[in-house]
C-alpha cells in the first residue's frame, strides 16, 4: 500500500516536469497562415516545413496552408492578431512581422504576436552585372561615389529588407544610389541581368541562375564568415570565394533576414512549446539540411528567449535606419 | 417604378461620389511630382477627378435627354419585384454565411430561393442544397484542403 | 537544327506511361479547379507541390504544369456556361461565349473554345521550342519603360471600341484603375485608399470584382428578366464538336493573329489576361464581323481563348530562362523548382537538359490530352444548361459567393462580391461598358508600377519612353492604335481630301 502510495506521488510529482511538453496537444487541423503570395519565399519556407512534418508525421493533425499575402504580408499578421488564444493559426514570416507596423499603417502591433521560433536566415549578397568592370566591391564603391546619384540600385519593394540595406550601405560608405524598387527578387535578378540597374543586394538563390549564365557577378557577402560551399559554381569561383562585405571594404558586419514562426496573441504557454519543439525537429532532418543548403541560406533555430533577443537586436538595427530614413508612419 | 433618367442620375451622382471617395483617399499620399516621378496619390487623384468629370457629363447628357429618358423604363413592378427578392435572399445570404457559415447557409439559400422563387417543393430545394454544400466539402475541404467559413453547427458537430 | 534534336531527345524522357498517367490527372484536377471560379490553378498547383519533394523534377513539373492547362481549359467553361469566369483570364472568352451558348448552342462555343485555345498552346509551345534562346534574350531587353509600354498597347488596343458613350467608357475605366490601386503600393511601400480598413489592405481581388460583376451582375439581369422557370433548350450532339472543328480554318486570321499577340504577352510577360483582352480589342477592331461581336461571335471566342493559351504556355519560357513568371501559376511552379534544387536561369537548359526539354515535349503532349479530355467534358457540362433555372440559379449564386470567398478567405468579399454584382447590373443597364472596367483592374496597377519606377530611373523624365527603339516602337504602336479611329476615318478620307483640294486650291 505504502509503495503504491509513493509510487502515485513519484508519478504526480514528475507529471508536470515530465509532462510539459506534451500538455498541449492539437486535436483539429492546423493552419499554416504564409504571408506571401503562392511561390514567395515565406510560401516554399510554409510548405516545406509542412512537408517535412507530414513526412515525419510529426503531427497527428492534417495541416492546411492559407496564403494571406496581401500588403506585403500585413493580411497575414492582421489576421493571425484577430485569432486570439486560437493556437491552431502558426504564421509564417521574416522580419517584416515587426518591422512592417514601422512603414505603413496596420491593424496589428508586433508585441500582439506570439514569437514561436526563427529556422534560418537568408544571406544577402552585392551583384553587379556581369559585363560591369567591376570585380571587386570596392572599385564599384569608388564609382558609386565618384558619381552620386547616377547609379540605379535595385531591390525588391520599397522600404523592406533590400531597400534597408541600400540605406545601410549608402551609411556606411557615404554613397549615394538611385533606389529602384521592383516586385520580388526574380525581378530584381533579371533587371540586373538585363543591365538595366547597376546592382542589387539579393538572396544567393535569386541570383544564382543569372550568376551561372554570367549575366551577373556576386562581390560580397553580408555576413560575419563566408558562405559556406566550395563547389566551383561560375567564373570558377564558389559561394566560399565571396569575400565579405567587411572584409571587403563595407563596414557592415552583418544583414540577414530571419525566417519567422509565430502564433496569435494569448496563446497557451504549452502550445508554444509544443511547435517550437516540432519546429526544431523539422530543422533536424536530412531534408531541412538539404532544401538550406540548395536555397543557400543559413539553419539557425532559435526559440524561447534566444529569439526575444535575437527579434529585439534585428528590431532596433533595422529600426536605426528607418527612422533615419525618415520612412516612420507618424 | 423608376425611368432611366432616374436610373442615369442616380448612377451618375453615384459615380461622382465614388470619384470623390477616391480623391479624398488618395490626397493624404500626396498628389505632387517630384524627382522620383508622381507621388503614391497621383494616380488615384487623377483617377477620381477624371470620374467625377465624367460623371457630371454623363448627368449632364441625362438631364439633355430627359424626355426621352424620362419616358423609357429602367425597371418596373414586377421586374423589380424580382430584382429585390433576389437582392434580399442575397444579403440574407451573406448574413447568414457570416454568422453561421457558408454551408449551413448554402443549404438555407439553395432551399428557400428554389422554394419561393422557383416553385419547388420544399423538399426538392433542401436536398439540392444539401448536395451543393455536400458538393463543396467533399471538393474544397477534402480534396483541395481550402477550408471555408464555418459556423457554430460545424464546430457542434467536431468538423473544423 | 539542334533544337529540334533536342525536342526528340525530350519527347524520350517524356513519353512514358507514368508521365502519361501523370498528365491526365494533373488534366483533370487542372479542368475542376478551372471550372470552380475563385478556385484556381495557383491553388491546384500549390497543393499538389509538398507531394512532388520526393518525385523527380520531371515528372514533378508535368504533374503541376498539366494542373495548369487543365485549368486554362476549365476556366473557359463557366464563362461559356454561366458567364462566371472560372479563371482572371477567361474574363474575355464571356463577351461571345456566353451569348452563343444562351442561343442555344453551348457545344459550339465550348468547342470552338477548346479547339482554339489547343491551337493557341500548340503555337505557344512551338515558338518555345524554336526561338528559346534568342526569346530569353529578347525578354532581357525589357525594363520598366518597356514594360509600361506593353500595358499601354494591350490597353490601347482594346479602348475606344464599341458603341458606349465616352463619357461612361471613362467612368468605367475610372473605377478600374481605382479599384486597382488599393492596397500595398510596391513603388513607396505605403498603403493606399484603404481608409483604415484592414480588410482593404490586401486590395480588391480581381476575381471577386470579376465573379461580382459577371457572374451575379447577370443572375440578377437573369432573374429580373424572369427567365426563372425556363431551362435553356441547349443542343448537345457530338456532331456539333465536329462541326465546330471543321469551321476552325476558317477564321485562320483570327487565330493566327490572336496566337502571335498571345506569344507576344505571354514572353514580354504583359501574362495571360492581358494578352485575351488586347486580342479580342484587335479583332473586334479589324474583324469583317465587328458588328456581331458580343453577340456570340464565333470569332469572339477564338481571339481570346487562342490569345489566353499561347500566352500561358509561352510565358513558361521566361520562367525556367529567366526566373520571371509570367502568371500566378508559373509562379507557384517556380517555387517548385526551387523546391527540386533547380535555379532558373539560361544555364537551365545546359545544365539540365532532361527537365527543360523533358518539360517542353510534355507541354505538347500535355496540351493534346487536355483538348482530348475536355472536349469530352462538352456534352457534360453543356446539359447543366438544360436544368431549369429556378434550380441551378441559386446554386450558381452560391457558387459565385463561395468562389469570391476561397479566393483569399475573406469574409467581406462576400459583401465586396454583393456589391460589385450591383454595380455590374446597374453598368449593364445603363450601357455603361464593364470590360474595360476589368482590364484596367487588371493592368492598371502593374502599369501605374512601371510607369513610375520608369520615372525613378530617368529622373522624372518622360522622355524615357522614346529612349531606345524598342520601348519607342511599342508606345508608338500603342498610340497608333490608341487614335486608330481617327486614323482610319482619316485614311478613308485622305483620297477624298486629296481631290477635293485638287479642285478648289483656293479653299
Amino acid at each position: 500500500m505504502r509503495k503504491c502510495l509513493l509510487i502515485t506521488a513519484a508519478l504526480l510529482a514528475s507529471l508536470p516536469a515530465g509532462g510539459a511538453a506534451a500538455a498541449w496537444q492539437p486535436n483539429r487541423p492546423i493552419e499554416f497562415v504564409v504571408t506571401s503570395a503562392p511561390g514567395g519565399g515565406t510560401d516554399n519556407f510554409a510548405r516545406v516545413v509542412q512537408a517535412i512534418i507530414t513526412k515525419y508525421k510529426m503531427v497527428e493533425q492534417p495541416i492546411v496552408v492559407v496564403n494571406k499575402g496581401g500588403g506585403s504580408g500585413a493580411e497575414g499578421f492582421v489576421y493571425t492578431k484577430t485569432q486570439a488564444k486560437d493556437p491552431y493559426k502558426l504564421t509564417f514570416g521574416t522580419n517584416n512581422a515587426y518591422l512592417l507596423p514601422y512603414v505603413a499603417k496596420l491593424g496589428y502591433k508586433p508585441a500582439e504576436l506570439t514569437p514561436v521560433a526563427t529556422l534560418a536566415v537568408d544571406e544577402f549578397l552585392v551583384w553587379v552585372n556581369g559585363a560591369s568592370p567591376y570585380k571587386d566591391v570596392k572599385s564599384y564603391i569608388e564609382a558609386v561615389k565618384a558619381k552620386p546619384g547616377v547609379f540605379k540600385a535595385s531591390g525588391s519593394q520599397s522600404k523592406d529588407t533590400d531597400h534597408i540595406l541600400t540605406s545601410m550601405i549608402e551609411d556606411a560608405t557615404g554613397t549615394k544610389f538611385i533606389y529602384v524598387p521592383f516586385q520580388g527578387g526574380n525581378a530584381t535578378a533579371v533587371q540586373l541581368a538585363g543591365g538595366h540597374v547597376d546592382s542589387n543586394v539579393n538572396n544567393p538563390n535569386e541570383n544564382v541562375g543569372h550568376w551561372k549564365a554570367g549575366t551577373v557577378r556576386p562581390l560580397c557577402v553580408f555576413s560575419p564568415t563566408r558562405l559556406p560551399g566550395t563547389a566551383k559554381v561560375a567564373d570558377d569561383k564558389a559561394w566560399s570565394d565571396i569575400p565579405t562585405c567587411r572584409e571587403a571594404g563595407i563596414p557592415i558586419d552583418q544583414f540577414q533576414m530571419p525566417r519567422t514562426v509565430w502564433l496569435p496573441p494569448g496563446v497557451p504557454a504549452d502550445a508554444v512549446t509544443f511547435y517550437a519543439d516540432i519546429l526544431e525537429k523539422v530543422t533536424k532532418t536530412p531534408e531541412w539540411k538539404e532544401w538550406t543548403e540548395r536555397n543557400l541560406q543559413t539553419p539557425r533555430f532559435l526559440a524561447g528567449k534566444a529569439f526575444t533577443d535575437f527579434i529585439a537586436e534585428d528590431d532596433a538595427k533595422n529600426r536605426k535606419v528607418l527612422e533615419a530614413q525618415g520612412w516612420m508612419v507618424k | 417604378m423608376a425611368s432611366r433618367f432616374q436610373a442615369e442620375l442616380a448612377t451618375a451622382l453615384g459615380t461622382a461620389a465614388f470619384g470623390a471617395v477616391v480623391v479624398a483617399g488618395a490626397i493624404e499620399y500626396g498628389i505632387g511630382w517630384d524627382s522620383a516621378g508622381p507621388e503614391p496619390g497621383a494616380f488615384p487623384f487623377y483617377v477620381g477627378i477624371l470620374i467625377i468629370v465624367a460623371s457630371l457629363a454623363n448627368g449632364v447628357q441625362a438631364l439633355a435627354q430627359h424626355r426621352a429618358l424620362a419616358a423609357a423604363g429602367f425597371l418596373d413592378g414586377p421586374h423589380a419585384r424580382r430584382v429585390l427578392i433576389f437582392m434580399a435572399l442575397s444579403v440574407a445570404f451573406v448574413i447568414l454565411a457570416s454568422l453561421l457559415g457558408l454551408y449551413v447557409a448554402a443549404v438555407l439559400y439553395v432551399a428557400a430561393a428554389a422554394w419561393w422563387q422557383g416553385g419547388y417543393r420544399p423538399w426538392v430545394g433542401a436536398a439540392c442544397g444539401i448536395a451543393t454544400a455536400l458538393f463543396f466539402y467533399v471538393v474544397l475541404e477534402k480534396a483541395f484542403q481550402v477550408p471555408l467559413l464555418k459556423g457554430p453547427l460545424e464546430a457542434a458537430l467536431g468538423i473544423h | 537544327m539542334d533544337n529540334i534534336a533536342s525536342l526528340f531527345y525530350g519527347f524520350g524522357v517524356a513519353l512514358s506511361a507514368y508521365h502519361i498517367g501523370l498528365m491526365i490527372v494533373g488534366v483533370l484536377l487542372g479542368i475542376l479547379v478551372g471550372v470552380l471560379p475563385g478556385l484556381g490553378a495557383p491553388n491546384g498547383v500549390s497543393l499538389l507541390l509538398p507531394l512532388t519533394f520526393a518525385m523527380d523534377p520531371v515528372a514533378a513539373i508535368i504533374l503541376l504544369t498539366s494542373i495548369y492547362w487543365g485549368a486554362l481549359f476549365g476556366g473557359s467553361t463557366t464563362s461559356i456556361l454561366f458567364n462566371i469566369p472560372g479563371e482572371p483570364s477567361s474574363v474575355a472568352t464571356t463577351f461571345d461565349g456566353y451569348p452563343l451558348a444562351h442561343k442555344g448552342e453551348p457545344t459550339r462555343a465550348l468547342s470552338f473554345a477548346f479547339l482554339s485555345a489547343g491551337f493557341g498552346a500548340l503555337v505557344g509551345v512551338i515558338v518555345i521550342t524554336l526561338l528559346s534562346s534568342a526569346v530569353a534574350r529578347f525578354a532581357l531587353k525589357f525594363s520598366s519603360p518597356e514594360f509600361f509600354a506593353v500595358y499601354l498597347l494591350a490597353f490601347c488596343s482594346f479602348v475606344g471600341l464599341g458603341g458606349a458613350s465616352p463619357f461612361k467608357s471613362i467612368v468605367a475605366i475610372g473605377f478600374g484603375f481605382a479599384f486597382g490601386a488599393v492596397g500595398m503600393d510596391s513603388v513607396s511601400g505605403s498603403l493606399r485608399l484603404t481608409y483604415g480598413f484592414d480588410e482593404l489592405l490586401a486590395g480588391i481581388s480581381f476575381l471577386v470584382a470579376v465573379i461580382g460583376l459577371f457572374g451575379i451582375g447577370e443572375l440578377i439581369l437573369t432573374v429580373e428578366q424572369g427567365l426563372e422557370l425556363a431551362g435553356i433548350r441547349a443542343r448537345i450532339s457530338p456532331r456539333d464538336v465536329l462541326s465546330a472543328a471543321l469551321a476552325m480554318p476558317r477564321y485562320w486570321v483570327a487565330l493566327l493573329r490572336s496566337a502571335a499577340v498571345g506569344c507576344w504577352m505571354g514572353i514580354t510577360p504583359g501574362g495571360p489576361t492581358a494578352a485575351s483582352f488586347m486580342s479580342y480589342g484587335l479583332a473586334k477592331r479589324f474583324s469583317r464581323n465587328r458588328d456581331k461581336f458580343g453577340t456570340g461571335e464565333p470569332e469572339g471566342i477564338i481571339s481570346p481563348e487562342t490569345a489566353d493559351h499561347a500566352a500561358g504556355t509561352s510565358a513558361m519560357l521566361p520562367m525556367i530562362a529567366l526566373g520571371v513568371p509570367g502568371s500566378a501559376t508559373a509562379a507557384v511552379m517556380m517555387g517548385g523548382l526551387m523546391i527540386w534544387g533547380l535555379n532558373p536561369g539560361p544555364m537551365l537548359f545546359v545544365e539540365r537538359p532532361d527537365f527543360v526539354w523533358g518539360l517542353i515535349a510534355s507541354m505538347y503532349l500535355g496540351n493534346v490530352v487536355a483538348v482530348i479530355l475536355v472536349l469530352a467534358t462538352v456534352p457534360l457540362f453543356a446539359s447543366i444548361l438544360r436544368v431549369p433555372f429556378a434550380l441551378i440559379g441559386p446554386v450558381i449564386v452560391v457558387i459565385c459567393f463561395v468562389g469570391a470567398y476561397t479566393v483569399g478567405n475573406h469574409t467581406f468579399d462576400l459583401w465586396l462580391a454583393l456589391a460589385f454584382g450591383l454595380v455590374g447590373y446597374v453598368f449593364k443597364k445603363l450601357d455603361y461598358p464593364i470590360a474595360p472596367l476589368v482590364l484596367a483592374m487588371v493592368i492598371g496597377d502593374k502599369a501605374e508600377d512601371a510607369f513610375r519606377q520608369s520615372m525613378i530611373m530617368s529622373g522624372g523624365s518622360l522622355s524615357i519612353f522614346w529612349s531606345n527603339g524598342l520601348v519607342a516602337t511599342l508606345t508608338c504602336a500603342a498610340l497608333v492604335l490608341l487614335f486608330w479611329p481617327l486614323i482610319a476615318a482619316g485614311l478613308r478620307r485622305l483620297p477624298g481630301l486629296l481631290s477635293t483640294g485638287r479642285r478648289t486650291p483656293a479653299a
